[in-house]
């Protein structure tokens, strides 16, 4: 096909593109050159690129960033608490879908499916008061109603804990969604095909749906290894405790408490473009390997 | 060569000349204390959103403001609302975008100072040369000691004006008298004898609480233990103490680096670990669940504000008190905590509070020092302090304001209108003032009030000033540096006894490596050097 015809069949798709394109170059790429902070002393008087670069050609802040025993605090529990959401977190969602999948009567299956649904729609800081009331060390509901004092949420251990369950509490049920949907689109006629060769329930799960969502949760583990470095600022700001601070500063609190707080533009913005990077290293390392075992990856 | 250099000087003296006069224009068109044409300044104003309150940015009192700004300068004022309660990071993002209000009020120094290091900042010294004419009522007010309180030595910059802390008294012990009555304890007087009506309380828990037994609470205290233990950390500490070392040491404004300070913190420990302090300290991070307690008369004794229980009138913690409890029922201050000379000693605040600063995008600094004089007016402090005459005081017999509480837009959004008085802070009506004070809490009886001041300056030390300039360490750190303490602090108090000296010891070892020691060195070497003195403790 020759350019003309080309543009003619399907020159209005692109022209379709252009908005798109603009908003991500005006609104995503354009403020990208304030990455430059990283690099250079940060004035606000004056726009990154007319301020001289930082010592040690530029990686001062990145530098004092790893001589910073907070920000390695910080680093390490974000990392510890992202492993943990990883290794626990992302099974629970399949189990639960696995389950839903089971229910016979469509209307109940519908009606637990937004029960389920509901405490995505808490914010963190509405779970985490609820959280206190529930866990507190003497004065919780737990603890009175056992008549124990088991510190929930006083130690850093208990804490890491807790910071996991809540978090299963809150999204399960929301990630299912994706799960369920891979869940339709199983063909029907290999439980058939199954049930005439005699398989059991468990067979059939384990036969035909879990290979059948494999490229979903394999999709969605890439996803999840991409956010490893990543921070949410809500769960741990809210959920932490002066008891609990040497297992919940991550370092989106670090960069909160540095950057918006204490005014260190520069340094916060090194630890996020760390962050950034590392997150995507992560990513098309994981890709490339979900496509070495056979699978399709996301692009 | 010398051509050269000369054509330099020339060039220099035309450029300076210029920017001289540049800045001088802005100010053009001040004839007789007036502007000729109108000016218009923006000026910063907390928000604290409280229930019942008015619109900071436009209600009778800042009606007042710009009323008598325009009529006596000549200057148009526009208030720009900033949370209270987030104020350092609002400022920050104003500042950041350049749309920061040409007037500035934090609490915050190492802000203003991040910030003059920029350039962001108008050096005031200048203009508090030329205009100090202008200035009576500015200068009336925060005198020498506050205009010049953060000069840099060396540079002669003033980033900033103190305002003036009017009344100086911190915090206070307080205890249910009626429980003392009740089992037969007389006021406390020493550590011991507090210490004995909390176990007093923790064994007659059936006898004051009755069915609530359970939710007895002896001692409470909060996370911000440095704040809420202070009276007793600061009676560990040396009375010999020397003016140096609470320079030296002197940078957490909860005294955490004080001699000896660990030991009052211990004996906090072992207090939570007899079960006489609220065990849940430590996981609530803002005030509603205690304050609830102690509303509720489950509380036996606390360490706050010197006022703290009969803020808010109809709302104190008193009224309520009475409300749930009975009309017996009060906390009434006790200074009982005494250092090894058996004297009650506490470190004061010094005269200083809010700190007042130009943005670099200010245009009209003479306006804007027009306004911050106009404010240090005392008919105008007097006013914003006290209200109109039959809606939000009455004069007594003796020429004392009474608060009444007021409705509608003549509620006052902060206590006397504090956030207007951004020179001062603390009743400053002249004569009236100690009489009016312990009527500004119109469900506590005065001499309740006159008895808790009292305390709570009893023995007061204030700590000298030393202008060393700027401490380059004290720069950035701040609030993580507040946040270890609290930290460390709690942890060490929650700690089993045993643990406690581990668990102090490795918190503050992470609190002077993550900027303290850094800041106690720097404040030691300038000390040294601008003042020849070096602290006696070490």
């Amino acid at each position: 096909m020759s350019w003309g015809t080309y543009m003619r069949r399907y020159g209005t798709l692109y022209l379709l593109l252009i908005l798109p394109i603009a908003f991500f170059v005006i609104f995503r790429y354009t403020p990208m050159s304030y990455i430059l902070l990283a690099f250079k002393k940060n004035n606000i008087l004056v726009p990154p690129w007319q301020v001289p670069w930082a010592k040690n050609n530029g990686f001062e802040w990145f530098i004092k960033a790893f001589q910073d025993q907070n920000f390695l605090a910080a680093l390490r529990n974000t990392i510890f608490l992202n492993l943990l959401d990883l290794l626990i977190g992302t099974p629970m969602p399949i189990l639960m879908a696995l389950l839903l999948n089971e229910l016979a009567f469509p209307k109940y299956k519908r009606v637990t499916q937004t029960i389920l649904y509901l405490p995505h729609f808490l914010s963190w800081v509405i779970i985490s008061s609820i959280s206190l009331r529930l866990f507190a060390t003497n004065d919780g509901m737990i603890n009175k109603l056992m008549g124990t004092s088991i510190p929930f949420l006083g130690t850093e251990g208990n804490w890491r804990a807790m910071y996991i369950v809540l978090g299963i509490w809150k999204e399960c049920g929301w990630n299912t969604i994706i799960y369920l949907a891979a869940l339709t689109g199983i063909s029907p006629e290999l439980y058939e095909a199954a049930e005439v060769d005699g398989a059991s329930r468990l067979r059939k799960i384990w036969h035909i749906t879990l290979p059948g969502i494999r490229s979903t949760i394999i999709v969605l583990l890439i996803m999840n290894l991409g956010h490893i470095l990543g921070s949410e600022f809500d769960r741990p700001f809210t959920l932490s405790n002066p008891l609990v601070v040497g297992a919940s500063k991550t370092i989106s609190i670090f960069v909160y408490e540095r950057g918006i707080q204490g005014s260190q533009f520069s340094l916060s913005t090194a630890v996020g473009l760390f962050q950034s990077v590392v997150c995507v290293i992560f990513l098309l390392l994981s890709n490339s390997l979900a496509k070495r075992f056979g699978e399709r990856g996301i692009w | 060569m010398k051509r050269f250099l000369s054509l330099v000087l020339v060039l220099a003296l035309v450029a300076a000349m210029g920017i001289f006069s540049t800045a001088l224009a802005a100010d053009d068109g001040f004839v007789d204390g007036k502007f000729t044409e109108t000016r218009h300044i923006k000026v910063e104003i907390f928000n604290r959103n409280n229930d019942g309150g008015s619109d900071p940015t436009n209600n009778p009192f800042t009606e007042y403001i710009k009323q008598g700004m325009l009529e006596k300068y000549n200057v148009e004022v526009e208030y720009v609302s900033v949370g209270r309660w987030t104020e350092v990071d609002d400022i920050n993002n104003l500042l950041a975008t350049g749309e920061a209000p040409d007037i500035c009020v934090t609490y915050s120094y190492p802000t203003i100072q991040t910030f003059a290091d920029m350039g962001g900042v108008i050096d005031l010294n200048p203009y508090l040369t030329e205009y100090k004419d202008q200035l009576g009522d500015l200068w009336g007010l925060l005198e020498d000691y506050n205009i010049y309180y953060d000069q840099n030595p060396e540079t002669k910059t003033v980033w900033a004006l103190e305002a003036v802390l009017a009344d100086r008294a911190r915090l206070n012990t307080f205890i249910r008298k009626d429980w003392l009555d009740k089992l037969g304890l007389a006021m406390p007087t020493t550590e011991e004898e507090f210490y004995n009506c909390l176990v007093a309380f923790r064994d007659n828990a059936e006898t004051l609480l009755g069915a609530d037994a359970a939710k007895m609470v002896p001692y409470s205290t909060s996370t911000d233990i440095g704040w809420r233990n202070d009276l007793l950390s600061i009676s560990k500490v040396p009375e010999d103490v020397d003016d140096a070392t609470l320079y030296v040491y002197g940078y957490d404004d909860r005294h955490l680096l004080y001699p000896n300070y660990k030991e009052g913190i211990r004996v906090l420990n072992k207090w939570y670990n007899e079960g006489l302090v609220w065990k849940d300290f430590g996981l609530y991070t803002d005030s509603t669940a205690e304050d609830d307690m102690m509303k509720a008369g489950y509380v036996g004794a606390f360490m706050h504000n010197w006022d703290y229980p009969f803020r808010n009138n109809d709302d104190s913690i008193e009224a309520n008190l009475i409300r749930n409890v009975g009309p017996d029922a009060a906390f009434v201050a006790v200074d009982c905590f005494k250092n090894e000379a058996g004297i009650t000693r506490k470190y004061l605040a010094d005269r200083i509070d809010r700190k007042v600063f130009f943005p670099a995008t200010n245009k009209e600094p003479l306006a804007s020092l027009l306004y911050v004089n106009f404010i240090s007016n005392p008919d105008t402090i007097k006013f914003l302090q006290t209200g109109k005459e039959g809606v939000n005081h009455e004069i007594t017999a003796d020429g004392a304001y009474k608060t009444l509480p007021a409705t509608g837009e003549w509620v006052m959004n902060s206590g006397m209108n504090i956030d207007y008085t951004i020179t001062v802070n603390g009743l400053n009506i002249g004569e009236a003032t100690e009489a009016s004070r312990a009527l500004n809490y119109s469900s506590v009886p005065a001499e309740i009030v006159i008895g808790a001041h009292e305390a709570a300056i009893a023995n007061g030390r204030t700590a000298k000033h030393y202008n060393v300039g700027d401490i380059t360490a004290e720069t950035d750190v701040g609030t993580s540096l507040t946040a270890k303490r609290d930290a460390l602090l709690t942890q060490a108090v929650s700690a089993s006894v045993d643990q406690f000296d581990a668990v102090y010891d490795a918190g503050m070892a992470d609190y002077l490596a993550s900027g303290g020691q850094a800041i106690i060195d720097e404040r030691a070497e300038k000390l040294l050097a601008v003042y020849n003195e070096a602290p006696a403790a070490k």
